[in-house]
């Protein structure tokens, strides 16, 4: 019977009878696919992939043995997908250390025990389940994340052009330019060691170059005619204006975005031969973020209509540009710029906003799957750690018993002071049991019986109780909260403390 | 003659019993181990001096005896198995334990023969 949900496991060995006893096994609960040897493993594994949930496979086999299928598995990255149990007789330690080596989840070794190899299995499918859910959870909020941010720079970078009476178009096509610059630029040579977080980076604060024109009054902005000097020396101030207001940002300063930003605003004017403004930078003095975003800014200026021009066709732009009519720009910037000229003129034809987005969040999403998968799945984990360590502080000082009980494992953890009190370990196993009942009798009935009435709304009781104490018996009141899991029918776990414990003087 | 009684001459029966949960579980692999062929192979592998091949299939009866707890049949292909692991093995002792595997695989499966002729 194939059902849909049904997880998948393939089982490689070259005996039947040993593949029929792991079939026997787990058929009840599992879509079992069958290889006879290492070879066919890896033709199932290609076809089918990550839809594959786990592996057994056994280590020798005649022409492809297991390690084979493993070093297959590295190869096509599939060892990350796909759970590996090793099977084998092997005692030998060696062949479990390469084993795990090469990438292996665990090991089963020969003869079996039904019940554990059923436990395993299920078990390391649990852990990939999770493993899986997590990663897509980071991907998700990532992305999210992200969006927020460029959706941020966007609004902002709206905000100037619509006083500077421009469509909104310019920034969108200075992103699209500085994006294809940067990609021909990293294809051609790596001395800028820029990584895919570097492009993106670039990319989004490119359309903050010109945030401070803010500052510019609106009759020199707007003006149709031509400059004068002193219009001129107002307008060239919107880079330094531009870099301060964002180095006077108080919390951010430090940030990589707004650390490009900051390069963009205030050389983006800067021209490769020194003539350029406000500092006159020559050739690799100015960041190559700037470089790009002037290209990007000339060329992007030249193809639009302004308020005081009209607009050059594609191919005019090309021509002003390379023949330094704009001023001088890096060579190796210049040959980028003819080798991507069709892709430019491409792209701003057809491009929205939101593909563009797109293609850059999967650029930073792929890129943080692949170098910081660690560090993002540490954060989650140091959150839940940084929790336990406040709530054992605060533990410490308070004097009363607290408590947290699972009902499954039947296992209750107790603070450090009450475990101390009643003269017990603080982890507790079985605490309902007669032998070691830390609760006096009488009382833990009553106790449960309250717990018995608590439900989903009404999830908390409070009752009396006495307790057996290293300084004798104590009274005490009882407040316990009870707590239910989605589907559960009855509560899974009680927390709690029991406070105003006072002696009881016989 | 009863499962345990069978296992009294190959194996070792609570052994068998701890590790698989019932006895019907048992019964189908025994008889299962009747059709494996590793045991002719083994033996055609060792005349025709194919020392690779003899080695995989050495090293299956090894497996299927240790999941059936044939503890009789395990001691000698265990030392097969080893005598065989390098590429050039000690003929005359592969020579000798095969005589072993043998007579250990003939008590074997000749009982286990008899308990399904029984059933």
């Amino acid at each position: 019977m194939h059902e849909k949900n049904r997880q998948k496991i393939l089982i490689v060995d070259d005996c039947t009878v040993n593949r029929e006893f792991l079939i026997d096994m787990l058929e009840d609960e599992f879509d079992i696919i069958e290889a006879v040897d290492g070879f066919q493993a890896m033709k199932i594994v290609r076809e089918y992939g990550s839809s594959i949930d786990l592996m057994l496979l056994d280590i020798i086999m005649p022409e492809v043995d297991g390690f084979e299928v493993l070093a297959m598995m590295n190869e096509n990255d599939l060892i990350n997908d796909v759970p590996v149990i090793m099977i084998s007789s092997e005692n030998d330690d060696s062949f479990i250390e390469r084993a795990y080596e090469m990438g292996a989840t665990d090991y089963i070794r020969r003869p079996f025990n039904v019940a554990v190899v059923r436990r395993r299995v299920t078990n390391t499918l649990a852990l990939h389940a999770k493993h899986k859910k997590l990663i897509s959870i980071i991907i998700e909020q990532v992305y999210e994340k992200e969006k927020n941010n460029n959706m941020m720079v966007n609004i902002l970078s709206h905000i100037v052009e619509f006083r500077n009476g421009e469509s909104g178009m310019h920034v969108l096509n200075i992103f699209a330019i500085t994006s294809l610059l940067l990609q021909k630029l990293t294809q051609k040579t790596n001395k800028y060691n820029l990584t895919q977080k570097d492009i993106s980076l670039i990319t989004i604060a490119s359309a903050l170059h010109d945030i401070g024109k803010i500052s510019i009054p609106g009759s020199i902005l707007n003006k149709p005619g031509r400059l004068t000097p002193e219009e001129f020396d107002i307008m060239k101030t919107h880079t330094t204006t531009g870099a301060s207001l964002l180095e006077e940002i108080p919390i951010y300063k430090d940030d990589p975005l707004v650390k490009v930003a900051r390069e963009i605003c205030r050389w983006h004017h800067e021209r490769y031969d020194g003539k350029g403004y406000p500092d006159g930078l020559k050739g690799e003095e100015i960041p190559i973020s700037a470089q790009i975003v002037a290209v990007a800014d000339v060329y992007d200026a030249l193809t639009s209509e302004r308020c005081y021009k009209k607009a050059f066709s594609h191919d005019k732009a090309f021509q002003m540009i390379v023949n330094g009519e704009c001023g001088q720009f890096s060579p190796l910037l210049m040959e980028c710029l003819t080798e991507s000229h069709a892709d430019i003129i491409n792209e701003l034809q057809i491009r929205s906003t939101e593909q563009m987005q797109e293609v850059q969040l999967q650029n930073i999403v792929d890129e943080l799957i692949r170098c910081d998968e660690t560090d993002y799945l540490i954060n989650p984990i140091k959150q839940i750690e940084r929790e336990r360590e406040k709530s054992r502080f605060f533990a410490r000082y308070v004097e009363e018993l607290q408590f947290d009980y699972d009902c499954r494992t039947c296992i209750a953890v107790i603070s450090e002071w009450g475990a101390n009190l009643i003269g017990s370990k603080r982890t507790v196993l079985n605490i309902g049991g007669r032998d070691k009942c830390i609760i006096n009798n009488p009382y833990i009935n009553d106790l449960r019986n309250k717990l018995n009435t608590a439900d989903r709304s009404n999830p908390d009781i409070e009752s009396d109780i006495i307790l057996e104490t290293e300084n004798g018996r104590m009274s005490g009141r009882i407040v316990a909260h009870t707590m239910w899991e989605n589907d559960s029918s009855g509560y899974t776990g009680v927390i709690g403390k029991i406070s105003d414990l006072r002696r009881i003087i016989q | 003659m009863t499962l345990q009684e069978c296992y009294s001459i190959i194996g070792d029966y609570n052994d068998v019993m701890k590790r698989l949960p019932r006895e019907t579980m048992v019964i189908k692999f025994i008889f299962k181990f009747l059709d494996d062929k590793s045991y002719d192979q083994l033996m055609t592998a060792i005349e025709n001096s194919d020392y690779k091949a003899a080695f995989m299939a050495a090293h299956t009866i090894k497996g299927l005896c240790q999941n059936l707890s044939f503890t009789k049949l395990y001691e000698s292909s265990h030392l097969i198995t080893e005598a065989l692991r390098n590429d050039n093995p000690d003929t005359a002792l592969v020579d000798e334990l095969a005589v072993k595997v043998r007579e250990d695989y003939a008590v074997t499966a000749g009982t286990i023969r008899k308990f399904r002729e029984e059933q």
